[in-house]
């Protein structure tokens, strides 16, 4: 019988991790758009939800870590299952297809890896230019607030490169999803020919829905103009 | 050659029971000085090294195919026959018993065919205790189907891959051993050549088929167990890799080939479609249980099936066989095959084919319930024949499918050679004449778990362990023998391929050794052998080299002992001046064209003892006499 | 009958320590009624009369059972048909002057031997690890003593029918063998004669699976499309229940 650590670094146990983590990461991105789509309400409600989550103190420090915990696993994990791949098999086909019918395989799970490092470096630039950002401190209504609608408006105003490698990464994460959602639940032993066929549909359209909702606000910033844009009213 | 069946005396249903209080030990401690060889990894290796290894002896397990879960087993489809009697028909060990030596013709020994209906249901409890999904009713109890030769249901079954499941259950039970240490196991092992010293088998010469060495094990006892001769006719049902080479070399060092003219000529295969062809497949007996076989009544009739009228179609066997119709046995129903496509009223491209017609079962029962029953089998056919057997009917035609004949044993399955145990198909024991469907499995199953557990004690109880080793130069002799014959046929590097000439050999086989045989055409096919095989012997061309994987040397091997059996099963059959089961003698028939059997002068098992090759095979024939105490011997009739 | 002409690219590789190389063939007069594997007798039947050596490949009941071919046929194993193994894969499939690049499995657990012909014992001590039911010979109940709805006895029978070939491992992206191992697993944990070893068993074929070296399974589910008998990745998913049940 293997300790518990043991059979959590078996293929089993780590695919399981896996999932957990991948869940895990697709609640916190739900959140996270829901937070972001804020910047069409009140003019200072993104502001004031940025300021109702510092305000949770040691309880937003334990969110941070379990994120943080869980996106170091699940990327570590998922860059392990690469690795292995490659190590599985050294000589690769010269002529390689998949055989369709039942097959779940397609670009999105062949380029999990891909996407998933490419989420990895753009988390690292995302956090530094919003969340470690230099904000400016603004009074609404006797109140201070960091003005981090401004900055996301700025920067995505201002930059075509920003917008559009926003934009790329958030296809990126739309292509993860589209496997990932529907291969966490397989991992955490989903069995049922009916029910995997219902959470892959579900799962894809997701995973469609959350890209375009994260890729829209960018977009409109850039082409409609920032504070000037029909559906975004500023302090 | 001394031939002693050991048949124990006493009542036919006490027999074995006696025999088991009689026989030797060997006690608990002392098993483990022994070591045993089984060669074979088929239903009878699998189940004999796993339960001989959880007995406590030392087993080393050979297999020619990269997994022991390969062997040729896996491909029985139909089912195994038990006298459970769970569908309250009126079974019983009796019955099964004499349904099998009916079956059988009247040429095997009762002893043996009693102890096999009498093991048959423990099979069932030891595979079904192992997780074989055997065919459940609702209420979870096992299903049973009918199948040729019987007129009770008692064929247990796995869709249509019974063989596969048993053969997974006794696999898993081998490596469970190998696991525990009790089993060495050798994958890509081919055996080449038996090892005797002082008159006993004492080991084996290998090839190593992966790096191409020749190796050498010893042991107290050998058990062959690899399967039957079919291949001899080069298109069988048989595997590409199933072959006669462990048992013949086995002959050659002094075991005696028992009733080698007996091969089973199965009726449902799928009919040949060119040269190339390189093996044949067959559909399951059970087909039989609702297919109707046909031919046009009208001689050369090329309307396609479906356009001839009902009163033009000839069910041959139900208006032969009212009782049995569609359902008679193999021998029968192949025998009927090849006279009405004699007769011109054959089917198909080639004229070799009859129809099996599903018609009637569907308009009876739904096209669900047959899809249900065979859907995997008419997956098969469409996907070899391009043609859908729900709609058109299948076309069938004999094949060879089995053999009967095999490695003479006496009722403890050794053979005349002390030491040396034959289980399974390699043996001759239980069937006669004639096989019935689901008895292989049934067969193979009780001699390896059933039988040599216990009769190989007797054995060695009386067989101190020793010392020997390998370095014993009886070892280095048999594998230079080995060696030297390998790089012969590597030498000879002819103009003619291995498969040219097992495709004339088994031609000649197929049409005058095949479905039926006569004195002319057998001394016909005895010389053209011969002469064959000088050929083989100066113009056959071996690629590669020994010293690595070659399947074409290991093929030219196999040819080479075909070659000798192939004289010796012309011989066994014009010897036998009578038809009985599958072998036909046209000479011998009744005036309706029934096999005449010829109890007064044949009532025997044909046990041949080899005495050399030079352009002529050496062959002494030695009979053991079969007594029939307990059952009356009958013209056998399914009408 | 129509005959056609094929040109085929064949990995060739003399034994495991060869880098290997593709070669070119081509063969004439291929019959749509040959199967796949009789094209490639026929072309090594030209090859051993040319006097070079024949093209290895494994094969031995050319009916789809023993699970012995493996051939990976223009990048998908078992070739183009879904369910079927490649000996059962017949020349219709193709049409005159096709090229069929023709490779081994390709998994390091999986080493080749000779050209097409590779090592799959891996699989073998996976179910040495623990894919039995532990029953000694002669010690079984009655068989009726164990009734079994059929529904649970058709569905272990599902799994029960793998064949062993590998080619959910040639196939799979990351040469898994989950499916295999999930496979043997569901047959005898979803049986009530499972039940006693269920756990043992189960951690006991994930390890050893580990331990030879395949990947990790990432659910492409490319190993239900290639398997010539159907087996469901439902059977991953029932090795992953097993195995956490077992573990927690």
């Amino acid at each position: 019988m293997p300790s518990f650590i043991e059979a959590l670094k078996s293929q089993v146990g780590r695919k399981f991790l896996t999932g957990i983590t991948g869940l895990l990461l697709v609640f916190f991105i739900i959140f996270h758009l829901m937070g972001n789509l804020a910047i069409f309400g009140e003019p200072n409600a993104m502001n004031e939800y940025s300021k109702f989550l510092h305000s949770l103190g040691p309880l937003l420090w334990v969110a941070r870590a379990g994120l943080i915990i869980a996106f170091i696993l699940h990327a570590w994990i998922g860059i392990s299952i690469w690795w292995n791949k490659r190590k599985a098999r050294p000589q690769k086909y010269k002529v390689y297809s998949s055989k369709g019918g039942p097959s779940k395989q397609s670009l999105s799970s062949r380029s999990m890896a891909f996407t998933g490092i490419v989420l990895l470096v753009f988390v690292v630039i995302h956090v530094n230019t919003f969340a470690l950002g230099d904000t400016e401190t603004i009074t609404v209504a006797g109140e201070q607030y960091s003005d981090l609608k401004q900055l996301v408006i700025d920067t995505f105003a201002n930059s075509a490169l920003y917008t559009f490698g926003y934009t790329i990464v958030m296809i990126l994460l739309g292509t993860h999803l589209g496997h990932g959602i529907w291969s966490a639940f397989v991992s955490l032993t989903m069995r049922s020919k009916k029910t995997s066929a219902i959470v892959y549909t579900v799962g894809a359209i997701f995973a469609v829905l959350l890209a375009v909702g994260f890729l829209f606000i960018p977009l409109y910033i850039y082409f409609a103009g920032g504070c000037e844009a029909a559906l975004i009213s500023c302090n | 050659m001394k031939l002693d069946s050991q048949e124990p005396s006493g009542p036919l249903e006490d027999k074995w029971n006696n025999h088991l209080q009689d026989i030797k030990l060997v006690s608990p401690n002392n098993k483990r000085k022994y070591n045993i060889i089984v060669v074979g990894t088929g239903l009878a290796g699998a189940s004999a090294a796993a339960s001989l290894a959880e007995l406590g002896y030392n087993v080393k397990s050979f297999c020619i195919l990269d997994s022991a879960r390969r062997a040729h087993s896996i491909a029985a489809q139909g089912g195994i026959n038990a006298a459970k009697n769970y569908p309250n028909d009126g079974d019983s060990v009796w019955r099964l018993f004499y349904d099998t030596i009916k079956g059988g013709d009247y040429r095997s020994r009762e002893s043996n065919v009693y102890r096999l209906a009498q093991n048959s249901n423990e099979i069932i409890d030891q595979a079904v205790a192992q997780g074989v999904p055997f065919a459940r009713e609702y209420g979870g109890l096992l299903d049973n189907r009918s199948f040729g030769g019987a007129q009770v249901s008692r064929t247990f079954y796995a869709r249509g891959q019974t063989g596969q499941q048993l053969l997974m259950g006794a696999y898993q039970a081998m490596m469970k051993e190998v696991h525990s240490g009790k089993i060495e196991y050798y994958p890509r092992h081919e055996m080449l050549d038996l090892v005797m010293i002082d008159g006993k088998a004492r080991g084996i010469i290998t090839r190593d088929l992966v790096k191409g060495e020749i190796n050498k094990f010893e042991a107290d006892a050998v058990v062959l167990c690899t399967g039957g001769y079919g291949n001899v006719f080069y298109l069988s049902t048989n595997a590409k890799n199933s072959n006669v080479t462990a048992a013949w070399r086995c002959h050659k060092r002094g075991a005696a080939f028992a009733n080698p003219c007996y091969v089973q000529i199965h009726p449902t295969c799928i009919p040949v479609s060119g040269d190339y062809q390189s093996k044949l497949t067959l559909m399951s007996e059970s087909l039989r249980n609702d297919g109707r076989v046909w031919v046009p009544r009208k001689k050369g009739d090329d309307r396609p099936p479906n356009e001839i009228p009902e009163d033009e179609r000839y069910y041959y066997l139900e208006e032969k066989y009212p009782s049995f119709g569609n359902l008679v046995p193999r021998d029968v129903a192949s025998r009927n095959a090849k006279l009405v496509t004699d007769d011109g009223m054959g089917v198909g491209e080639t004229g070799k084919a009859v129809y099996l017609d599903f018609r009637d079962a569907i308009k009876r029962d739904g096209i669900d319930t047959i899809r249900s029953k065979y859907g995997n089998l008419f997956d098969m056919y469409e996907n070899i024949m391009d043609e859908n057997p729900y709609e058109v009917p299948m076309k069938i035609f004999p094949a060879v499918h089995y053999t009967m004949g095999g490695l003479w044993v006496d009722y403890n399955l050794m053979s005349n050679v002390p030491g040396l145990f034959v289980a399974g198909e390699a043996n001759f024991s239980d069937h006669g004449a004639n096989r019935l469907g689901a008895s292989a499995l049934m067969q193979g199953l009780s001699d390896g778990y059933f039988i040599i557990p216990y009769t190989i004690g007797n054995y060695l109880a009386d067989h101190q362990p020793d010392d020997l080793t390998t370095d014993h130069e009886a070892f280095s002799e048999a594998a230079k023998t080995s060696e030297d014959q390998l790089q012969k046929l590597l030498s000879i590097q002819g103009d003619k391929t291995i498969i040219e000439f097992h495709r004339e050999l088994g031609k000649i086989m197929w049409d005058k050794v095949g479905i039926s045989r006569s004195k002319e055409g057998l001394e016909e096919a005895i010389e053209q052998i011969r002469e064959l095989r000088e050929e083989f012997w100066t113009n056959v061309r071996v690629p590669g080299e020994m010293t690595y994987y070659n399947k074409y040397l290991e093929f030219a091997l196999r040819v080479a002992d075909y070659f000798e059996l192939a004289e010796l099963m012309a011989i066994d059959a014009l010897d036998r001046e009578e038809s009985c089961g599958c072998h036909l003698r046209d000479e011998y028939q009744s005036d309706e064209g029934e096999a005449l059997r010829n109890d007064e002068d044949y009532s025997f098992v044909s046990a041949w003892e080899y005495q050399g090759v030079n352009g002529k095979l050496k062959t002494k024939l030695h009979k053991e006499n079969l007594e029939f105490e307990f059952v009356e011997l009958k013209q056998r009739s399914y009408k | 009958m129509s005959t056609m002409t094929i040109h085929l690219k064949i990995w060739r590789q003399k034994n495991a320590n060869d880098p290997g190389h593709f070669e070119d063939y081509t063969l004439d007069e291929v019959s749509e009624h040959m199967s796949f594997l009789e094209m490639l007798d026929v072309l090594n039947e030209n090859l051993i009369k040319e006097g070079t050596e024949p093209v290895e490949f494994d094969y031995d009941c050319r009916e789809g059972i023993c699970g012995s071919c493996n051939l990976v046929i223009n990048g998908r194993a078992h070739g183009p048909k879904h369910k079927t193994a490649v000996c059962q894969l017949h020349m219709r499939n193709y049409s005159d002057g096709d090229t069929i690049v023709i490779e081994p499995p390709r998994a390091a657990a999986f080493p080749v031997i000779k050209d097409l012909v590779v090592d799959r014992s891996a699989f073998d001590r996976i179910i040495e690890a623990g894919g039995y039911v532990s029953v000694k010979t002669g010690s079984a109940p009655e068989a009726n003593l164990i009734p079994i709805a059929q529904d649970v006895s058709n569905e272990s029978f599902d799994y029960a029918t793998c064949i062993g070939c590998g080619a959910c491992v040639a196939a799979c992206p990351n040469s898994s063998a989950a499916l295999f191992t999930g496979a043997k697993l569901a047959h005898l944990n979803l049986l009530p004669q499972g039940q006693p070893e269920r756990e043992k068993r189960t951690i006991a074929m994930v390890d050893q699976m580990d331990k030879e070296g395949f990947g990790d399974c990432s659910n492409h589910g490319e190993c239900e499309a290639v398997c010539p008998v159907g087996i469901s990745i439902s059977a991953i998913a029932e090795m992953r229940k097993d195995y956490l049940k077992a573990v927690i």
